[in-house]
């Protein structure tokens, strides 16, 4: 029997019952699409559509359209796919570090945080892939086949092909468990279909899922374990993602707190677009039953906490610049704050370090509108954080003759919105399609909020029990009715 | 495999009045065949006396030949096959070797893990499910108890069972082809009859 | 339906036996003793140029090396080997009293209903805080001088042939009035946050209610966001600034840590202690289990920390960087780096990997005893090697230190453990804590 105590919120509200929560999830996946649906769509494929010729364009032409110049030789491409990557963190993170947590509040929002993990890491993807310039042949220069472009194996000492490995095990794994996750959900629409179509497709999902407790036991341990895997695989991600800066000599990037500091930023930036999402679906989808107040406060916080973090590396950077002594890293941050880019930092540190701290007083936090706003501000800060890092970084060059001053193109503007296109095609066809919400884990935790159940279990005895007749008895058991 | 076609199901709606009457009924030495719940409960397998989940083994047998691979791969390749120094550092440069190796043992970890689990409980796009009662999926618990396995009579099981707070018991009985499904014959007479029974139109049995 | 409600005996108290305290000070005299020969046998036998057994050898080199990039202002003396432990042991044990708080903290701030029946065990520790301060200030007044290369005021005068422009560019911040205004800003500080922790936390015994629930979260709150800083500027203080040379982003979570995971350890071993001793009756193999996944967890948090500031110092090749892991590596000191990674990695890795071992108290404690030492041995590598060089050593003075400390800390927790009953039975979150199953 499972206690809840009394100062904690129900989970869910409005005394959603088992099967209510089976209507509520799966009538979305088994009604046509709403015009409003239509709309999104419509509007994704023309993003899709429009970035894509400009795609095409430097695929046949070249990355030379791109802004990059011979100091800056990354700038939005590298910047979009840390930002993507660093998006795609929270849906892990949400699944397996918030499982491993036992933080129930996690099973609404989890399934939806998980698709978007997978279409951001796709998204990131798409940006070293077309950087190579002619990624037909990339496949040798990332995957350890023998080559004769150069040595005969790729090179196991860069931290770019370290995160050929992690980005690749990462979305693999985080696609695995999300559809582990998915198959008992598939079964449930399986077995409400009407039409043969959705019954034939759905069964071939749910892989013959029967909801067996046998079934049940081992895919419980699968889940936790993949939980347990996925934790340090989110971890070393973004880690890997900031060892290609950090492994290098190059003042600004070489700093050691860069892994646990891009972590936290990623998982700062992951919760402010699973909110931006979050909160679009759950107003379209009516989820307001599933998707509380509660739910939005805690992600708040965890913003409030990862974005102090964050705050606290950009001290901390600051600071040992300066206490170094190391007169290139003192420069590097100087020329961060008050030089040419003066305003991407200022704009990193007003979105990401001063905003997020408005979530510390109740009202806001557990504000709609502010919340919705505050999220995208964190996205936008956190994108000019990789900027700031990257460009300001490189832009002053060892050779005073060589600074420069980047300047992004269409070419630039318009493969970022060709991810945005691809992003949020793939989320509207997943949101069309599958369940938004695990039902099979919401239905785990009904019991436990129903008002019914939950009124009288807070209740439950408190005060100091009657002392034991035997003090060697450890517990007794009484039959209470 | 033989399997058994006569089966007495029953239906409940609350998870710890599932465990209690599984605990009950089998101390009553009542053998139960399977249970099948809308989501996992707590405690569920541990009231079957099921032996725990073997699936940790797994992860960790295929964890260790990531490993395995990953460190032989590394070492082959920058160290004997083409030795390379690379940034000054010996060739066998192992703190380089660190990330792709925890990469590779969390890759193969993850998906022997998971393609153990799916062999081993025979899970697989083209299985027809052998479904008892279609609101298991739903908002049902169901207990399937095999006539042939027991030597009480259906009449006392179904008492018990109401006893401990049933909502439902009815008999239910397989054909051969609903034990052994073939696919095909599945999708041929899905396309053909349409879909017979949805839990959404709550019509079971 | 018939619901089970099973009755826990809660009222429970904690006496300080004659036993317990015989243990302890028997504890106390072996370290005593080990430390007195230790003593001896620096005192003595390092009085020619020779080297006690347990020193480390430096190959034979009769004359006190100079540092290179420090320039050491003064000769080695044997005292200096015993400022140096007590100041190891003093920051290790600081750390291991404030996780005690930092953990209480964390449990409010997360609303974690599992740790209710534990809460008083994380608690005590931070009754040690008044005594590792006087300890940590004490022998900070006594040895700032071999401890901290910094503080020699030779080093800042362009006009001496000890100036080092590097340091003097450090004066900012390293100076002694600033340096000790924050070592008494951050303890007391952290002692307020206890103190009104604990006052709640004893309230909450009499009154009842979740009042107190609520404004204990809030405490905790704010005790996180200060050591969070504090916690950071403590390990560059206490610890980064013995190289004074030698700088690292992430020293100060690399620290945190190190701490987090030997307190871990040292609260899971306190509870299997009260457990095996007849206390915390309801405590159940649950419990343990997610104590030792705490321990499993963080274990390898750590060694993610230290593998990052590792790789990054390896890989960038720069040698005002590489001299901290050359100091270390290339050294007597190399094998203790292994051991570290051993007793800290491999071994809780391995060790509390499967379910069952983490919720066997046996397995869980042998896990735990390495953790902590592991740990305390991570100390010993960021403290001695910079202020020794080649005359540090880890022999029967660190050891008898070490025990000594491990002593004193006891008895004061155990002191503060019987002044309070065992279980806080007005938790809001004990019944959940008393049902906890996993």
């Amino acid at each position: 029997m499972q206690i809840v105590s009394e100062v904690r919120e129900p989970l869910v509200i409005g005394g959603r019952t088992v099967k209510d929560v089976t209507n509520d999830i799966a009538r979305h996946v088994e009604n046509p699409p709403t015009r409003l649906w239509l709309i999104c769509m419509a509007i994704s494929i023309l993003l899709l559509g429009v970035g894509g010729y400009f795609v095409g364009d430097l695929a046949w032409n070249g990355i030379g359209r791109w802004g990059l110049n011979k100091t800056v030789q990354w700038a939005w491409d590298i910047t979009n796919f840390v930002w993507w990557v660093g998006i795609g963190h929270a849906g892990t993170l949400i699944s397996a570090i918030l499982l491993l947590f036992r933080q129930k509040w996690r099973t609404s929002i989890n399934r939806a945080a998980e698709a978007m993990t997978i279409f951001a890491v796709i998204c990131a993807a798409f940006w070293p892939v077309i950087h190579m310039g002619r990624p037909w042949v990339g496949i040798y220069w990332v995957l350890p086949l023998p080559n004769t472009f150069g040595s005969l194996w790729v090179n196991f000492n860069s931290p770019l092909l370290w995160d050929v490995f992690a980005i690749s095990t990462y979305f693999s794994v985080s696609l695995l468990f999300w559809y582990i996750g998915l198959i008992p959900d598939f079964a449930t629409i399986r077995d409400r279909a009407i039409s043969p179509t959705s019954r034939f497709f759905y069964g071939l999902l749910s892989l013959g899922w029967t909801g067996s407790a046998k079934d049940w036991m081992h895919y419980e341990s699968v889940s936790l374990i993949l939980a347990g895997l996925s934790t340090p695989l989110v971890l070393s991600v973004h880690t890997i993602v900031s060892f290609d800066f950090a492994t290098s000599v190059i003042p600004g990037w070489h700093t050691t707190i860069f892994p646990p500091y891009f972590v936290a930023g990623a998982i700062f930036s992951g919760f402010a677009m699973v909110l931006t999402l979050m909160l679009v679906t759950r107003k379209v989808y009516r989820l307001e039953n599933y998707i509380t107040l509660e739910h939005i406060e805690m992600m708040n916080i965890i913003i409030i906490v990862t974005g102090s973090i964050v705050g606290i590396a950009y001290t901390t950077e600051f600071f040992i610049a300066w206490y170094s002594g190391v007169e290139y890293e003192q420069y590097a941050f100087i020329n961060r704050a008050t030089g040419p880019y003066w305003w991407a930092y200022w704009a990193m540190m007003t979105c990401n370090v001063i905003s997020p701290q408005l979530f510390w007083i109740k009202k806001i936090r557990t504000s709609i509108i502010w919340t919705f706003f505050l999220s995208i501000v964190v996205n936008i800060g956190m994108w000019f954080e990789r900027f700031v890092i990257i460009v300001t970084s490189l832009h002053r060059d060892f050779l005073p003759s060589s600074w420069v001053y980047f300047t992004p193109t269409i070419h630039d503007i318009m493969s970022y919105a060709f991810t945005f296109g691809l992003f949020f095609f793939l989320f509207f066809l997943f949101a069309k399609f599958f369940p938004v919400v695990n039902m099979a884990e919401v239905k785990a935790i009904i019991k436990d909020s129903n008002p019914k159940v939950y009124r009288a279990r807070r209740t439950l005895v408190n005060e100091p029990l009657p002392p034991l007749e035997e003090l060697a008895v450890e517990k007794e058991k009484t039959e209470v009715r | 495999m033989e399997k058994n076609k006569h089966f007495l199901v029953g239906v409940f709606s609350d998870h710890d009045d599932l465990l209690h009457a599984i605990e009950e009924i089998r101390a009553k030495g009542v053998k139960i065949y399977e249970v099948y719940t809308p989501y996992p409960v707590h405690g569920l397998e541990h009231a079957l006396g099921y032996k725990r989940s073997w699936m940790p083994k797994a992860a960790f047998a295929f964890g260790a030949l990531g490993t395995t691979l990953a460190i032989t791969m590394q070492v082959y390749m920058m160290a004997i096959d083409w030795p390379m120094i690379i940034g000054g550092k010996s060739y066998l440069a192992i703190p380089d070797f660190v990330p792709v190796t925890f990469e590779m043992t969390v890759l193969l970890s993850a998906f022997g893990m998971a393609g153990t689990f799916l062999v081993a409980r025979d899970l697989k796009p083209h299985k027809v499910p052998r479904i008892f009662d279609i609101r298991a999926t739903d908002d049902k618990h169901i207990m399937a108890i095999d006539l042939a396995a027991n030597s009480l009579s259906e009449a006392q099981m179904t008492t018990l069972l109401k006893e401990y707070h049933a909502e439902e018991v009815y008999r239910r009985d397989f054909t051969d082809e609903e034990n052994s499904p073939s696919f095909i014959s599945y999708v041929v007479d899905l396309f053909t009859n349409g879909v017979t029974r949805s839990s959404r139109i709550s019509t079971h049995r | 339906m018939k619901a089970r409600q099973e009755h826990y005996h809660i009222e429970e108290h904690f006496v300080f036996s004659d036993n317990t305290k015989k243990s302890i000070f028997t504890l106390l005299g072996v370290g005593f003793i080990l430390f007195v020969i230790g003593l001896a046998i620096i005192a003595f036998g390092g009085t020619s140029h020779g080297h006690d057994s347990h020193a480390l050898a430096n190959n034979g080199s009769d004359v006190v090396t100079v540092s290179e990039s420090h320039g050491h202002g003064h000769t080695y003396h044997w005292t200096d080997r015993v400022k140096v432990a007590f100041w190891h042991n003093s920051v290790f044990f600081m750390g291991i009293t404030l996780i005690g708080i930092f953990f209480t903290a964390i449990q409010y701030a997360a609303h974690a209903g599992w740790s209710a029946i534990l809460k008083r065990v994380p608690e005590a520790f931070g009754s040690f805080l008044p005594y590792a301060a006087i300890l940590l200030i004490g022998t900070f007044a006594l040895s700032y001088h071999e401890i901290f290369h910094w503080t020699d005021s030779s080093l800042y005068d362009p006009n001496s042939p000890n100036y080092d422009p590097i340091i003097a560019g450090k004066k900012g911040y390293l100076n002694m009035p600033f340096y000790v205004a924050r070592m008494i800003i951050f303890i007391t500080g952290w002692y307020a946050f206890y103190y009104f922790l604990r006052k709640n936390s004893l309230a909450e015994d009499i009154e009842g209610g979740t009042h107190r629930f609520w404004k204990m979260k809030v405490i905790s709150t704010l005790f996180i966001i200060f050591f969070a800083l504090t916690s950071s500027m403590a390990a560059w203080d206490w610890v980064m600034s013995i190289d004074t040379h030698w700088y690292s982003t992430m020293f100060g979570w690399y620290n945190f840590a190190s701490w987090f995971v030997g307190g871990l350890a040292a609260i899971t071993l306190a509870v299997i202690f009260l457990k095996e001793a007849g206390y915390l009756k309801a405590l159940n193999e649950s419990h343990l289990h997610d104590l030792g996944k705490y321990v499993f967890a963080f274990s390898i948090f750590w060694t993610y920390i230290w593998f990052g500031q590792f790789l990054l110092i390896y890989y960038a090749n720069i040698p005002e960087e590489t001299i901290y892991f050359v100091e270390r590596l290339r050294s007597d000191y190399g094998k203790f780096i292994f051991i570290n990674l051993f007793l800290n990695f491999f071994f809780p890795f391995l060790g509390l990997m499967t379910r069952d071992s983490k919720r066997k108290a046996v397995i869980l404690k042998i896990v735990c005893y390495a953790v902590v030492i592991g740990h305390w041995l991570d100390f010993y590598l960021m403290i001695t090697p910079g202020t020794l060089k080649e005359h540090g050593g880890l022999g029967l003075l660190e050891i008898g230190l070490a025990l000594m400390y491990t002593a004193a800390f006891a008895f004061v927790v155990a002191q503060a453990l019987s002044k309070a009953p065992l279980i806080a039975k007005h938790h809001p979150m004990l019944q959940e804590s008393l049902h906890h199953s996993i």
